[in-house]
């Protein structure tokens, strides 16, 4: 998407960074913004990740932000 | 010692030669220094000297530096000389190059879904199935004992898939490879079909190919269930397999798949006597294997709803899954020696099977 000038991130767990950041680099895109939240969610209530998601939102606005079309 | 290193992601995304590096002539040395570089599955490898790679080269008419195929997860490009490369890592015989170029430009197909086969948590393999005249050419075991061990052809092949698939595809286990457990087939996986003992068409007549072309078939396994039944009676037997493939925590049943049955001859020969060809096989096992939504977890039931409401319209507890979307999505091969043994090949769910004729210009 960001290669078609769409704002893009992605948004991955700490379990899949490594992924996250490897594919990125290998898809000609190494410095695509990455948020990376907490692994795994399996026990968490909607609540906690309502929290988690609230924790993080800003940071991923000023992601968005920072990539900005290609 | 020259040897060739065996791929090296983003360095070889394109068609560049592989570069030569020295090394001390001494195998465990050569070894060491593969293991280092994490450039070999676990095992020691047959270093990939100039000399090897080019007389493994010499048993295809492709160019050097032709472009198979990008593969996924990290779209290292393919040559036909890096293939090369880890074949001569794997043990491979040369002749077994161009059946190796063919599985190549099979799991790039996008119906094969490599990208998620390989950097997934799910333990799926890369099942090669060979058909044709290829088989017995390149002694490829299809009888006793087809997928353990013993076959030369059998062990190289597939290993040097698993090498090509890590070494230029980049699917290192804990970095693009996310595989939770794995499993043994990630190490080599192959195996012909025993065409002599299989009652119905082989698999590549089946699948639209001449009876006398050589093909490879991939399949996305999860891994192997055996069935041993002295049952003696067709549909009881249908029966019984169709209830070993019925398992809740399923990627099939959440998704659709598309299950696969290794078929001993005894049993194929059972089925046949009662006057089932492959399609009634395909057609009653999809039918007996159908389970209750209520058997998954309610989690994996909200899955099953996302995945597959289109499909089937609303599910509720009560609603039969079928395994795969149509009957014709179960995957049979006749395969193994004399026994009672059938094997259930589950599968990774968001994958079709492809099949490559293999040709004498590859």
């Amino acid at each position: 998407m960001a290669k078609r000038g769409i704002t893009a991130l992605t948004i991955c767990s700490t379990a899949f960074i490594t992924l996250g950041r490897a594919q990125a680099s290998a898809l000609g895109r190494p410095n695509l913004p990455i948020a990376v939240i907490a692994h795994p969610f399996g026990l968490r209530s909607r609540d906690e990740v309502r929290q988690m998601a609230e924790t993080c939102v800003d940071d991923v606005a000023n992601l968005v932000s920072k990539g900005g079309p290609a | 010692m020259s040897a060739i290193p065996s791929g090296a992601v983003n360095v070889l995304a394109g068609d560049e030669r592989a570069a030569q590096i020295e090394a001390p002539d001494d195998l465990d040395a050569i070894n060491k220094l593969y293991r280092e570089r994490r450039w070999s599955d676990g095992l020691p490898v047959v270093p990939p000297t100039a000399a090897r790679v080019d007389r493994m080269l010499r048993c295809t008419r492709r160019a050097r530096d032709e472009i198979v195929a990008k593969v996924a997860p990290g779209f290292g490009a393919a040559t036909i000389e890096r293939i090369a490369i880890n074949a001569v890592l794997a043990g491979c015989d040369a002749e077994y190059l161009p059946l190796l170029i063919a599985a190549v430009d099979a799991v790039a197909a996008p119906e094969f879904n490599l990208q998620g086969i390989q950097a997934t948590t799910n333990p799926v393999a890369i099942w090669i199935i060979v058909n044709g005249p290829v088989a017995r050419r390149l002694e490829i075991n299809g009888t006793f004992n087809c997928i353990g061990e013993g076959a030369w052809a059998n062990a190289t092949i597939g290993r040097a898939l698993r090498l090509i698939l890590r070494n230029v595809g980049g699917a290192l286990p804990g970095d693009m490879d996310r595989a939770t457990q794995g499993s043994p087939g990630k190490y080599t996986f192959c195996c012909a079909e025993n065409e002599d003992a299989n009652p119905w068409q082989p698999l590549h007549v089946e699948r639209g190919f001449a009876p006398g072309c050589s093909t490879v078939t991939v399949v996305g396994a999860e891994g192997t269930m055996n069935m041993n039944s002295h049952c003696k009676d067709g549909p009881e037997l249908l029966r019984v397999i169709a209830d070993t493939m019925i398992h809740p925590p399923s990627n099939e049943y959440t998704h659709g798949g598309e299950p696969w049955i290794m078929i001993g001859p005894e049993h194929a020969e059972i089925l046949q006597h009662a006057g089932l060809s492959k399609a009634d096989v395909k057609q009653n096992l999809w039918e007996l294997s159908k389970m209750p939504a209520r058997c998954q977890s309610a989690k994996d039931l909200a899955r099953t709803r996302d995945s597959r409401t289109q499909e089937l319209g609303d599910i509720g507890p009560d609603t039969l899954l079928p395994i795969s979307q149509r009957p014709e999505d179960i995957g049979i091969i006749v395969a193994g020696g004399p026994g009672t043994h059938s094997v259930y090949v589950p599968c990774f769910g968001n994958s079709y099977a492809v099949t490559r004729e293999i040709t004498a210009a590859e």
